[in-house]
């Protein structure tokens, strides 16, 4: 190879390196749309009573995410005294395309249960059963968990309620993710909070 | 400190009668006989006599290098001016070429200074003994600048109280252009590369562009080399706390019966575990990081070319206590120590972690014609930023944010003939930069991408009048920014926004006499608010607060137009002046300044927010005026030929001026005291050393109100808006009390035929004190670090 191509070929590589630079460097910047999987904006709890009856249900949402408008909730949880209810939660994100799983949260936490867990604080006295106010300010309070993970420790998807004598206060609800620290011990303060709600409750 | 000391009696016909002449001193004054002193470009010469005198006729007026050698000396280099006519005196003192102290006041020859007199250098065996820390880390060796920490591998600058947008950074002469907006963000430059780092405490060096309101950090490499014949550095680290190690290689060399052409090849690779404070380890907070570059270029003495790549690429890992949502988990956080998920040694990095890249590609060419010296260059920098944070489900690993910037930089220069006493620097510079969000992070991005086209034209003079310099100099920028993004619902935007305006400074240089030089520099610069502070929109995971940029609205949080919005053009008015002296055995340099900021962006806490995951304040870009006041003393008192005291003192005080309120995160006073032996040569231990320092970092006690996070939740929850009426800046946690840090280190050098290993071993607060350090932005949730030993070898051949 005479020297006159040789740099003649490393002119060309030089060129085209900056060439390339440069179309890499004036790349279109429109950006695209994601999907945003991780906000919860609504989250609905239907209470089933036993042996049939009326429904209750009641929604918190927040649709403007983390833009400054605060939470608001459709009403109180209107239970009648004695009765056993189930509590069942539902977590959407309205930001998502239905059909995508990112939709239902509900179905991830359950599928990370080892990871997940709801904790439940109430005004004392409103349920005979369970008694006391919950284990959010202590871990051991009663709460009837119907459902559980991998290794057996509650997730609280699903719980069970009876309400007590006529009364009125409120109920907390908060959910962590407590990747790799949850245990039988793990509380309230373990962890990352994914959603944190309370509500007025009525008992008739 | 002397610096040059110019006896021109008026300049009148050239007709080469100039005398030039002086006397050689060694560090403690005494005359030094038989250095060597040669004027280039004449090619004069002579070696001082008995007295160190020596003195060189017949020189024509013009400017003039001179240099000086002795044996056992720093070789000292210094530009001068030569008066046609009388006589020109310059006493010149050299420092013993041992590990010094002095280095950091020592003169050199500096590249990329034309103006300034306010600024500090970091070299030689001040910059090796930082070996094995980050930039911003090595940088807190000089005083007036601080760093703003997010753990133990996140460190920013801040000179003067003022960082981020606010610093700029030049790296071989190309303005550093990354992902600077957040305060977990570090510079991305591998600190090996440097010769020198200068600090800029004034805004002189407008040269570069704007940005510079507190100063200008400059990382220089050395000159290549332009004979024949190779050379080159090796390193090696061992830290304790991390056990980390560093190595770091340099091979340099000029190639054979083709002079003028030179070549440097460079890379470093670091590898860190956990960091530990005194009592706990703090879990993932390793480090991986690898970098190289390479250098080819020609110089002769009239002109030169260059091409520069280098790649930096680094792995963090975040402390896993940070990981926090709203603010019942900053609550419980606070109250926890050690912090969640602690556990013992590792060397795996997990979330949250970041993943850094940046690239550059510089080229440069200068060439020296009758006219003038013309200087051009181009850079292309290319970073990219990964975060991730810890999240569920399928998006586990997902990193959260990902980001591409791409800038390009044009700058094209022209400064008259190195002679004479006036000289004048006039160019432009253009910058096109393209900010780019790559698809799947599934979160909202928390800035939009944008586009921006920057262009610059400048003048610098400057003027010498007896012992006097002046200086002046005036820009013009303008700035185009297109950004595009999203908003809190996920709805698109695109907005197109200006923005232009001047900076001018001015500043002037008196030499009293040999021993003392004082310099004053006051300037005016503004600097176009980054897209960043105008569209933010997030949680910051560690933080527990949301932010909002200036452009959001304040009810709906919809994307505004600037001019619905009351924006105003931030601008500072700083003045500089420093004070250098030298006694027989003492040598000083204070400094003080004053910088009031107009239009100061900060984040201002403005609400309660309730979203499903819980509560959180809610903070705005908002603007006020601010102001810093501060001074700088740095001094060295050679006690005995062996033992030398050093005595360094940073003061600072920030406000807020509109609303007569404090600045959060403002570094405070610091104080620190070195003691160190010298034994320059001893058998065959050479430049041995012992070093003790004692620093101490004040309380801030001007720090904002502290509103604790359980405070907001009640106000919260009974309804009460804490923050309308009142929304004065405010803080979680009181500020930490101060506290005092001992460090040890000792070093000394072997020579083996060619080579020569520097030896060196340093243990870092050697009592093991548990503090928390106020700009540490993670000391709501752990210590700082415990006690650390390093261990470091230098090849030299």
């Amino acid at each position: 190879m005479t020297k006159y191509s040789r740099t003649n070929k490393i002119k060309f590589q030089f060129f085209a390196l900056m060439l390339g630079l440069f179309i890499f460097g004036c790349e279109s910047n429109d950006p695209q749309k994601e999907d945003t999987p991780e906000l919860i904006t609504k989250a609905t709890l239907t209470f089933t009573p036993e042996g049939g009856g009326a429904i209750v249900k009641v929604t918190a949402s927040d649709p403007d995410g983390e833009g400054v408008q605060d939470i608001t909730v459709d009403g109180a949880i209107n239970l009648a005294s004695g009765v056993t209810y189930t509590l069942k939660l539902s977590l959407i994100n309205e930001l998502a395309e239905v059909s995508s799983p990112e939709y239902d949260i509900t179905e991830e936490v359950k599928e990370e249960g080892g990871e997940h867990m709801f904790f439940y604080a109430w005004t004392d006295g409103i349920f005979s059963d369970p008694t006391g106010d919950g284990n959010i300010d202590n871990r051991d309070g009663l709460v009837n968990y119907q459902d559980e993970d991998a290794g057996g420790l509650p997730i609280g998807i699903t719980t069970k309620w009876t309400a007590g004598a006529a009364s009125s206060g409120t109920f907390r609800i908060v959910l962590k993710h407590q990747p790799e620290l949850k245990t039988t011990t793990s509380s309230v303060d373990t962890g990352e909070t994914d959603l944190d709600i309370e509500f007025e409750i009525i008992v008739n | 400190m002397i610096l040059s000391l110019l006896h021109t009696f008026g300049y009148g016909q050239k007709r080469c009668t100039g005398v030039f002449s002086g006397q050689i001193l060694d560090e403690r004054g005494n005359p030094l006989i038989g250095a060597a002193v040669v004027l280039s470009p004449t090619g004069k010469g002579m070696v001082s006599d008995v007295n160190g005198n020596f003195e060189l006729n017949e020189i024509c007026e013009g400017r003039y290098t001179v240099t000086v050698q002795f044996l056992g000396y720093n070789q000292r280099v210094i530009e001068l001016l030569i008066n046609g006519k009388g006589k020109t005196e310059q006493i010149i003192s050299l420092q013993p070429d041992v590990q010094t102290l002095h280095e950091i006041l020592v003169e050199e020859k500096v590249a990329h200074l034309e103006t300034t007199q306010n600024y500090a250098v970091l070299s030689g065996s001040k910059l090796a003994e930082t070996a094995g820390k980050t930039l911003g880390e090595s940088l807190t060796e000089i005083s007036g600048v601080n760093t703003i920490q997010a753990g133990p591998g996140i460190f920013k600058p801040v000179i003067h109280g003022v960082h981020s947008q606010r610093v700029l950074i030049l790296n071989h002469g190309i303005r550093q252009e990354g992902q600077q907006w957040g305060a977990e963000h570090a510079p991305e430059i591998d600190p090996f590369i440097a010769s020198n780092i200068v600090v800029v405490k004034d805004a002189s060096s407008i040269k570069y562009g704007t940005d510079a309101l507190g100063g200008v950090v400059i990382v220089n490499p050395a000159e290549l080399p332009e004979e024949a014949g190779i050379g080159g550095t090796l390193n090696f680290i061992g830290q304790s706390n991390g056990r980390s190690g560093t190595a770091s290689g340099l091979l340099e060399g000029g190639i054979k019966n083709h002079d003028g052409w030179g070549w440097r090849m460079q890379g470093t690779g670091k590898r860190s575990g956990d960091y530990h404070a005194p009592d706990y380890s703090l879990t993932n907070t390793g480090i991986k990081e690898l970098n190289f570059s390479g250098a080819v270029g020609y110089h002769d003495e009239l002109k030169g070319f260059e091409v520069f790549i280098s790649h930096f690429r680094t792995e963090l890992g975040v402390l896993k206590g940070t990981a926090i949502s709203n603010l019942d988990d900053l609550i419980a956080a606070m109250e926890r120590e050690p912090p969640q998920s602690t556990e013992s040694f590792g060397y795996d990095i997990g979330e949250p972690r970041q993943k850094v890249s940046h690239n550059l590609l510089k080229l440069s060419a200068h060439k020296k014609t009758d006219n003038g010296d013309w200087r051009v260059q181009y850079g292309f920098q290319n970073n990219n930023r990964k975060e991730f944070d810890i999240r569920r489900g399928n998006l586990a690993g997902v990193q959260s944010i990902d980001l591409k910037l791409n800038t390009h930089t044009i700058e094209a220069e022209w400064e008259t003939p190195h002679e004479g006493i006036n000289s004048l620097c006039i160019g432009v510079n253009g910058m096109y930069q393209n900010n780019n969000n790559i698809f799947g992070t599934q979160r909202i991005p928390f800035i939009p991408n944008y586009s921006n086209f920057s262009g610059g034209i400048f003048g610098v003079a400057k003027f010498i009048r007896n012992d006097w310099v002046f200086d002046a100099g005036g820009r013009y920028d303008y700035r185009f920014y297109n950004a595009k993004g999203f908003d809190f619902k996920n709805a698109s935007y695109n907005e197109t926004l200006t923005f232009g305006n001047v900076s001018v400074t001015t500043g002037a240089t008196k030499q009293i006499d040999p021993n003392q030089t004082v310099a004053i520099n006051i300037s005016s610069s503004w600097r176009p608010p980054h897209v960043a502070e105008l569209y933010s929109l997030g949680t910051h995971q560690s933080a527990a607060a949301i932010e909002y940029g200036l452009l959001l609205n304040d009810t709906t949080n919809e994307v505004m137009n600037i001019k619905d919005v009351p924006f105003k053009i931030e601008r500072a008015l700083k003045a500089v002046s420093t004070y250098k002296r030298q006694w027989r055995n003492i040598q000083i340099e204070l400094s003080g300044f004053v910088n009031y900021i107009f239009n100061y962006i900060y984040l201002r806490p403005t609400g309660i927010t309730g979203n499903i995951r819980g509560t959180y304040p809610y903070f705005r870009y908002t603007q006020t005026d601010a102001f810093f006041v501060g001074g700088d003393l740095m001094a060295v008192w050679n006690l005995t030929n062996r033992i030398k005291v050093t005595p360094q003192v940073s003061l600072l005080r920030a406000s807020d001026v509109t609303n007569n309120d404090h600045l959060v995160f403002i570094p405070s006073n610091k104080y620190e005291l070195s003691v160190r032996f010298e034994e320059p040569d001893q058998y065959k231990l050479k430049r041995f050393y012992v070093e003790s320092k004692l620093k101490y970092v004040a309380h801030q006690g001007r720090a904002p109100r502290v509103i604790t996070p359980r405070q907001i939740k009640e106000a919260s929850e009974q309804n009460i808006k804490i923050f309308s009426g009142n929304n004065d800046s405010f803080d979680f946690m009181e500020a930490p009390e101060g506290y005092a840090l001992l460090n040890l280190s000792t070093g000394f050098s072997i020579n083996r035929e060619k080579v020569r290993y520097d030896i060196r071993l340093a243990a870092e607060n050697v009592l093991n004190t548990s503090y928390r350090e106020y700009t540490n932005r993670f000391r709501y949730y752990a210590d700082d670090l415990g006690r650390n030993f390093s261990i470091s070898l230098k090849c030299n051949f």
